[in-house]
């Protein structure tokens, strides 16, 4: 028997993915490029989530990631003039090497040092990004198109709402399998982790692969998108960007990323009409977010749910938050906890 | 030819280690204390670079600029500590973050204020032409930034060795409560270190204006090379600070002179060396 909460959530997905594919029927085209922009970034956030929400490994470097799947296509494109599957399969591929080498640099270290490693992995790609002549150096490359079967904006649209519940799915099913049980034994304890006999090193570097995968796959949707790459895919503004879109939204939760995502996309479009500081809105955003709203949207609206249904114990406990349960500053690492 | 090449390289690999340790040792004292990275530190070298630039050149003073550089950037970090850090003291992971903010604020406004044209800082007559060292002229400036990161590092040696303020500080890296409980006001502490780091990035700011150039994307740029500095000499450490700085600095400017075509591979090949070797930084604790 379902539980009032799960049929709530479970109504609340199948609305959402009704309004999803209702959307090009009442939106301006412009719009509807907006909202498939919007699922591209959902995408690459759920990917940070991920690995940082779930296995307690916050990314500072996941645009470097999305950026190589985007040069890929890219680069295949515009530079070879290659058919549209060995861009997508070269775009892919590259997101895929790029992941394996950051893993294993990465998949030793952990919490604050990973977040700064991987900070560096993501600029390194964008300080190659803009001075490799062959990429484009600045200027970016040109002359990417999308196949003709999807050229059209409301094809694409579809395309990329397929992909991100396709993906979604993949995801869910990850951090409910034995998998992503030992995601959370990352998060809440490595020592203990390997007292039962799991590679921490080992686990982190599958996540970080498979996290890298749906970056990847975002990074050549992006390509698309745009029908351009250039240097500041790989900025650390998109890597801020990501991480606040999955903080907004609820880190820690798979559909957390995709409201951060839209939220973030919608006011930055609607900003930026009247606006040009945007990054300063995004700075600000990202100031108050830690400080008073680190549950993130959907993890506030779950809360207030929980304490209006009047059921506290079903509730997520606090420490689901990789944001909440940070281990103190004192001392590398936590002191190991006692029953 | 090849003596003179090689000394050139490792002049030029040498003054830009200078530079780094500036910025690389406010890093480490601060992550060794704290716990936290502060990735505004990018932002805090360009923005202390700017103030400087505008200073020296309303006032027609290289020596005032550099007054005022740490000065500007010591009252906006100690505002970032009070006023956003210190209400999350203790969550490291939040108040790393946070720096992501503040970094992205104030990139923003810098380019709102200075706008994005590459600027250097005008140095004075005698900071300005070459010594000739017999077989190599080198720049008369990039040898007083030299001078000057010795200087300031055998003062941070001094300071953390040998005076009361650096037990303090060594005992809090080891012991935070301890400390605390020993009548010493610990929140006093990580503002002051804080604050130090970024008076040092304030000062990197106006003599990497005058070494390099500002312009927007540079606080970026030179937030990864101190990232491969701490990485490489681990962090929390100051000699690690100094090796880094020397590694980083040195693959650098050869690098740039023998693999032009390469660049950022010397940077990425050390870090991605030490990092699967000694996940910790040379001379990191673990």
């Amino acid at each position: 028997m379902m539980s009032l909460t799960n049929k709530v959530k479970l109504a609340t997905l199948v609305v959402a993915l009704v309004a999803g594919l209702a959307a090009p029927y009442f939106f301006r085209p412009f719009t509807v490029s907006i909202f498939t922009l919007a699922m591209i970034f959902a995408l690459y956030a759920m990917s940070i989530d991920l690995m940082g929400g779930f296995g307690g490994l916050v990314s500072l470097g996941q645009a470097g990631i999305l950026s190589a799947g985007a040069y890929g296509v890219g680069y295949m494109a515009s530079r070879v003039g290659a058919p549209h599957s060995q861009q997508i399969l070269v775009g892919l591929v590259a997101g895929l090497v790029i992941s394996a080498v950051f893993a294993l640099m990465a998949m030793r270290t952990s919490e604050v040092y990973f977040l700064m490693v991987t900070l560096a992995q993501g600029m390194i790609v964008w300080g190659i990004a803009t001075r490799s002549t062959d990429l484009g150096a600045e200027n970016g490359l040109r002359g990417i198109v999308r196949p003709p079967s999807v050229a059209a904006y409301w094809k694409y649209y579809y395309l990329c709402l397929a992909v991100l519940v396709v993906c979604g799915g993949v995801m869910w099913i990850i951090v409910r399998s034995p998998f992503g049980l030992s995601l959370r034994g990352l998060k809440e304890s490595p020592t203990r982790l390997q007292m039962l006999g799991y590679n921490p090193a080992l686990t982190k570097f599958y996540i970080f692969m498979l996290a890298g995968f749906f970056a990847t796959i975002s990074g050549v949707l992006y390509a698309y998108y745009n029908q351009f790459v250039s240097p500041s895919n790989a900025a650390f503004l998109m890597s801020g960007r990501g991480v606040l879109m999955s903080i907004l939204g609820g880190i820690g939760t798979l559909v957390g990323p995709v409201v951060g995502a839209f939220v973030i996309v919608l006011v930055e479009n609607i900003l930026s009409v009247h606006l040009a500081r945007w990054p300063t809105v995004l700075g600000l955003l990202f100031i108050f977010t830690i400080m008073f709203a680190r549950e993130g949207l959907v993890g506030r609206l779950s809360q207030l749910w929980h304490r209006w249904v009047g059921d506290e114990r079903e509730g997520p406990p606090p420490e689901a938050n990789v944001l909440m349960a940070s281990p103190t500053s004192d001392g590398p690492e936590r002191a190991p906890m006692t029953q | 030819v090849t003596a003179q090449f090689f000394f050139f390289q490792l002049l030029n690999g040498l003054s830009f280690a200078a530079l780094l340790f500036f910025l690389a040792s406010g890093f480490t004292l601060i992550f060794g204390l704290m716990r936290i990275i502060n990735l505004a530190h990018g932002v805090f070298y360009l923005v202390g670079g700017y103030v400087g630039l505008t200073v020296t050149l309303t006032t027609g003073s290289f020596w005032l600029g550099l007054l005022a550089a740490p000065l500007a950037i010591a009252m906006i970090g100690l505002l970032s500590e009070r006023v956003l850090l210190r209400p999350i003291r203790g969550q490291a992971l939040p108040e790393v973050l946070l720096t992501v903010g503040i970094a992205f604020v104030f990139a923003d406004m810098s380019l709102e204020i200075w706008g994005g044209d590459p600027r250097s800082v005008p140095l004075p007559e005698y900071l300005r032409g070459g010594i000739s060292l017999g077989f190599v002229t080198y720049p008369r400036f990039r040898f007083f930034v030299m001078v000057c990161a010795l200087l300031v590092g055998l003062g941070l040696f001094w300071l953390h060795s040998r005076t009361r303020v650096g037990a303090i500080v060594r005992a809090g890296v080891d012991d935070r409560e301890m400390i605390s409980a020993l009548g010493i006001n610990i929140n006093r502490v990580f503002a002051g270190v804080f604050v130090a780091g970024a008076l040092l990035a304030g000062v990197a700011g106006l003599i990497g204006g005058g070494l390099l150039s500002l312009v927007p994307g540079a606080d970026t740029e030179i937030l990864l090379f101190s990232l491969a500095v701490v990485i490489i000499g681990g962090l929390g450490s100051l000699p690690g600070a100094v090796v880094g700085s020397l590694i980083v600095g040195l693959a650098d400017a050869f690098g740039r002179a023998l693999l032009p075509e390469l660049s950022y591979f010397t940077l990425f090949a050390p870090m991605a060396l030490i990092l699967v070797l000694r996940p910790h930084g040379l001379l990191g604790r673990a």
